[in-house]
């Protein structure tokens, strides 16, 4: 039986390519197609990313949604860092790209199903996103 | 967000059919659509707004100057089937007094 | 951008062979992060098609045709998106360059409109405007007069944008003109009606309270031009109520008359005033109803007057999921205890 969740600790680069590599393994073993697969672990690498980046340190935490009704992968990206103070402003297009951070958030958000932002100063960020297989 | 205007021409009278939501969005097509209709002298033009959700200040820029110009061309002008969102609107800027409009429910308040 | 690809294709090889030797993430992590620099450089996707073909070559000389011949037939399908990507470019730069001359509009705009929240015996004040763009069509301004009286006016511009930032500063300085303890709240609406109504754009008006507080009597004074109604709040009671008004909105007629409003404000009373954007709030696409503008004014009623705008504005804020829709504005009078 292969294990129905995980939790990947971020603190330094090379976490972030353990992070991708779990997403990638849970994505295979849950029957995404390979570009799907890929998309994935790009989303995971970028919530890595800013973990590592802007909170130094925080965790990504997959779980399998096998129910009746529907089938794919959450993820939950979790850090007690700075916050974002204008999440409306991060969420836009274009924002992430003039610090040269590639995709951003509103990348991860057309990358996968679902995405729920919150964040408060001081305290850390919490995202949930969910993608299904289809 | 998106409107539906749709206009049936009858003779000397115009009626203008919206349905969804007026906003800063669709404000400029109702312009456009609406106000060619208040420009010929002596028509009646009669809105419907039975199926307007939502009307945000910008819509009512609209219709101000649309009774602006069928008052400059003697038109006329007249919003029928408002429903209690959108009469608010007109009602607390005042312009329920100088403008034509026909609740959907004639309760008076 | 030659140069970039230059310079990139020996990592590229390196990762490229390290991941058909092993499949490993890291060279996927690897590539990842060189996919996002050839973004920065605006290196097309065909050429990127262009440097795998080339590494493909010299990792293996024994390649087949028909795997040399797939790769070129990729690189054509590529062609379109490098257009595409080019045109995208150039469309960001133009918006960029709009962006920043509505950013230097919206600098003005601040200056020229700024105005300090009045210090006054008795009398605790609070205000916040928030545009929901760069550009705010809301304003409210302070007056404080030499016998210490207050007055405020809260206003909405319809047609939002450049136009709206450019009638509020005619709006501002005609307010500054007015020798203001001589002329009361609806004097001063009927007058700002003929400059609205004369100046400005025949499709743009203005909705406006006009009030007076004098701390000799303690009473406010105000006049509506079509504004949405504020609220009343009874200490003693413990009771809001709605400032039902009359008056048409400015811009619309020329010679409009307007109604003076009064009320008394007793120790703990307070009177709020806001715009649209605060009542037609959504909550996941429902409306709120009014009692509901009113909950987090209740929920944070004992905090200082600045405190309590703040934090409503934050509460509905979150309501709305951080997807402000119309400019928000709100002023509160709280009478000290």
């Amino acid at each position: 039986m292969k294990p129905q969740s995980s939790c990947v600790r971020i603190q330094k680069e090379w976490d972030i390519v353990g992070a991708r590599h779990v997403a990638r393994d849970m994505a295979k073993e849950l029957g995404f197609g390979i570009v799907d697969q890929a998309r994935i672990a790009t989303a995971v690498s970028e919530l890595a990313r800013n973990i590592y980046l802007y909170a130094k340190s925080g965790q990504i935490i997959f779980e399998k949604i096998d129910t009746m009704e529907s089938k794919g992968l959450s993820i939950i990206a979790i850090d007690s860092g700075p916050g974002i103070a204008d999440i409306g402003q991060v969420m836009q297009d274009g924002y992430s790209t003039s610090g040269g951070l590639g995709a951003g958030l509103p990348g991860v958000k057309r990358l996968m199903d679902e995405f729920v932002i919150q964040s408060e100063m001081g305290k850390g960020t919490k995202i949930t996103t969910k993608k299904l297989v289809r | 967000m998106e409107l539906n205007i749709d206009i049936v021409e009858e003779r000397n009278k115009s009626v203008v059919r919206l349905s969804g939501e007026i906003d800063v969005y669709t404000a400029p097509q109702l312009k456009e659509k609406l106000l060619p209709l208040t420009k010929m002298t002596g028509n009646e033009v009669e809105v419907d707004m039975e199926f307007v959700s939502y009307m945000d200040s910008t819509g009512l820029g609209v219709f101000i100057s649309a009774l602006k110009s069928s008052n400059e061309n003697s038109s006329k002008l007249k919003m029928i089937n408002l429903s209690d969102r959108v009469y608010r609107v007109f009602n607390i800027t005042g312009l329920h007094e100088i403008m034509d409009l026909e609740r959907i429910n004639k309760v008076e308040r | 951008m030659g140069e970039v690809i230059n310079s990139s294709i020996e990592g590229y090889k390196d990762l490229l062979k390290s991941f058909i030797e092993t499949q490993d993430e890291r060279s996927l992590y690897g590539v990842e992060m060189m996919s996002k620099s050839f973004l920065k450089n605006n290196i097309l996707p065909e050429e990127i098609v262009d440097m795998h073909i080339q590494a493909l070559e010299e990792l293996y000389p024994e390649l087949s045709q028909e795997v040399k011949h797939s790769m070129n037939f990729l690189l054509e399908a590529m062609i379109s998106y490098g257009i595409k990507q080019q045109e995208i470019q150039s469309l960001k730069e133009k918006q960029f360059a709009i962006q920043s001359e509505i950013s230097v509009a919206a600098k003005m705009q601040n200056t020229l409109l700024k105005t300090e929240i009045p210090q006054a015996k008795g009398i605790d004040i609070g205000a916040i405007s928030v545009p929901a763009h760069q550009l705010n069509g809301d304003y409210y301004h302070f007056v404080k007069g030499k016998d210490d009286t207050i007055g405020l006016a809260i206003a909405d511009v319809i047609g939002k944008g450049i136009p709206a930032a450019l009638s509020m500063s005619m709006i501002k300085y005609a307010i500054d003109s007015y020798p203001e303890e001589s002329m009361k709240p609806n004097v001063i609406l009927e007058n700002l009606n003929r400059v609205v109504e004369r100046n400005v754009d025949p499709n743009m008006f203005i909705t406006m309270i006009y009030a007076q507080y004098s701390p000799r009597d303690n009473k406010l004074r105000f006049s509506s031009a079509g504004h949405e109604p504020g609220f009343y709040y009874n200490a003693k009671e413990n009771k809001f109520t709605e400032l039902k008004t009359k008056g048409l909105a400015l811009g619309v007629l020329g010679n409009v008359q307007y109604q003076e409003y009064m009320l008394e404000m007793k120790p703990g009373d307070m009177v709020i005033f806001l715009t649209d954007g605060v009542t037609e709030t959504k909550d996941q696409g429902r409306f709120i109803e009014t009692q509901e503008v009113l909950d987090p004014i209740k929920k944070y009623k004992d905090l200082s007057a600045q405190e309590m705008v703040e934090h409503v504005f934050k509460y509905f804020e979150q309501l709305q999921d951080f997807k402000r829709r119309d400019d928000f504005t709100l002023i509160i009078l709280k009478k000290e205890v």
